[in-house]
């Protein structure tokens, strides 16, 4: 269970003080925030992940390495592996389709 | 007894998904301080240092430079912006379950302060204006800080310091075993094996987790705690009872205690000193040698900081002055403790520092001992 984004918001809205930055860069900092985060998510989803076979295997009765180690072949692998494809390409994006780089600032357009 | 791995009504019901945000933040701060913290002398050396002396034309020579010194290495300040983020997520990974189970919380915790069968108090002071010094900051970024108190039944600061605190630890490498009053016990086992105090009290007691220990080590004492925040208090009350053990609480400053001359045995803080000004210090000693009978001991214990083996160390060490809340932390670092300790009216002889192992990692904590004169000692 996901506690609700107002529960969240009232634990962040109660710190107080600044939050001094160190990078020479306080955009970056931010972003390095966020994929922190998302680290921490991610090991949470991985966590929901590893609970949800160990339940299947057991309800299966099949020892839960073999579960983990079914590999998808034939049409079921081709899928995998557009969707790898089609993930990667989504974060790489920035990368992909660099152009030409302007500074978006009013006083520089 | 335990004081960080402890079951009671007061600890948020967490799910396993908030429970694997916990553990991964403890994860990450191990990873931080075991594999990239560690290299930040390194940093210095190699990065920081060159570079100062490239702007500057100079070494780095001043804790000033140091500093500075420190932030021209990039690696430094990754490291820095790294940890601050972390310390932000302990907070965020404790404090969605205690908002959600917030309700829960606080009827168990006032159950257990009403029931007739309770062992110990709660004196609130409606008068105490919680001193500023402290309660204006959030102290190691806890939301709210130590004065946290939203309402007349409000346990939400001992929440966040015991339940955050544990991911603090964790990832500092304690174990499960941890125990501060643990090293103080060990202390007076080896130091002073003839001690044993029948009346005790805890300054900056916090949640009260050490105070309960004292509790529950010595049953035949009487055992008081004292600090600033009616919902810190509160929460350690309850948690004390919930424990089984008689603790009397007390919202008061350390630095103007309100017991009579001679009250006390024994007087211990733990991390305390790194949370207040010199003057608040000075004074707290002061109070405490007042009220410590003769022949008892004042213990202040508290993080090792004052260890560091080079001013490089040192500088490092104040990382959490400006980006941790912890606004007396270099002060604490850097005092001569035993001039205060003097100053305070102890006597030379009677005061020790003491380098203490803790009870379940590698890490060490710093402990100054003073003994007032038993009646009849010289002084």
């Amino acid at each position: 269970m996901t506690a609700s984004a107002d529960t969240i918001a009232a634990v962040i809205e109660s710190g107080r003080g600044t939050r001094p930055y160190s990078l020479r860069n306080q955009e970056a900092e931010q972003v390095l925030n966020i994929a922190l985060a998302l680290m921490v998510e991610l090991a949470a989803s991985n966590d929901r992940i590893d609970r949800l076979e160990r339940l299947l295997a057991e309800t299966r009765g099949e020892p839960l390495d073999d579960l983990r180690n079914v590999l998808p072949d034939g049409d079921a692998a081709a899928e995998r592996q557009a969707a790898l494809e089609a993930m990667q390409m989504r974060v790489m994006r920035v990368l992909i389709d660099p152009r030409e780089a302007v500074d978006g600032h009013p006083d520089a357009r | 007894m335990k004081v960080r791995d402890v079951q009671h009504p007061m600890l948020p019901e967490t799910t396993a998904e908030e429970q694997s945000r916990q553990r991964a933040v403890v994860s990450l701060r191990k990873i931080l301080n075991a594999r990239v913290r560690s290299a930040n002398v390194r940093r210095f050396e190699e990065e920081g240092a060159p570079a100062f002396a490239a702007r500057h034309g100079r070494q780095p020579q001043s804790p000033e430079d140091i500093e500075q010194a420190f932030f021209e290495s990039p690696g430094y300040r990754m490291w820095s912006a790294v940890n601050r983020s972390v310390q932000e997520m302990i907070w965020l990974s404790v404090g969605e379950p205690i908002f959600r189970d917030r309700a829960r919380m606080q009827a168990a915790a006032s159950a257990l302060a009403e029931s007739p069968a309770r062992l110990g108090a709660l004196k609130l002071d409606p008068a105490y204006d919680p001193s500023p010094e402290i309660a204006s900051v959030d102290v190691h970024l806890q939301p709210g800080g130590y004065a946290r108190d939203d309402s007349s039944e409000d346990i939400v600061a001992g929440a966040f310091y015991e339940t955050g605190g544990n991911i603090y630890s964790f990832g500092q490498g304690a174990g499960k075993s941890d125990s501060k009053a643990g090293v103080i016990f060990n202390l007076l086992r080896s130091d002073f094996p003839d001690f044993t105090p029948t009346r005790i009290l805890d300054l900056g007691c916090s949640a009260g987790a050490a105070s309960a220990a004292y509790a529950a080590e010595y049953p035949e004492a009487d055992v008081h705690a004292l600090d600033i925040g009616a919902g810190m208090l509160r929460y350690a009350h309850a948690r004390a009872e919930a424990l089984g053990v008689p603790v009397t609480f007390h919202q008061m400053d350390a630095a103007q205690l309100k017991f009579p001359d001679d009250s006390f045995d024994l007087i211990v803080s733990h991390n305390m000193l790194h949370e207040i000004s010199a003057e608040k210090r000075r004074q707290a000693m002061a109070e405490a040698l007042r009220v410590v009978r003769p022949g008892g001991l004042v213990i202040f214990q508290d993080v090792d900081t004052r260890f560091a083996p080079s001013d490089v160390h040192r500088v490092e060490k104040n990382w959490d002055t400006a980006f941790n809340g912890e606004i007396f932390w270099k002060t604490y670092g850097e005092a001569d403790l035993v001039a205060d300790m003097t100053a305070a009216g102890f006597a030379p002889a009677d005061i020790a520092e003491h380098n203490m192992e803790a009870v379940s990692n590698i890490n060490r904590w710093y402990v100054i001992s003073g003994r007032k004169p038993a009646l009849g000692d010289a002084a």
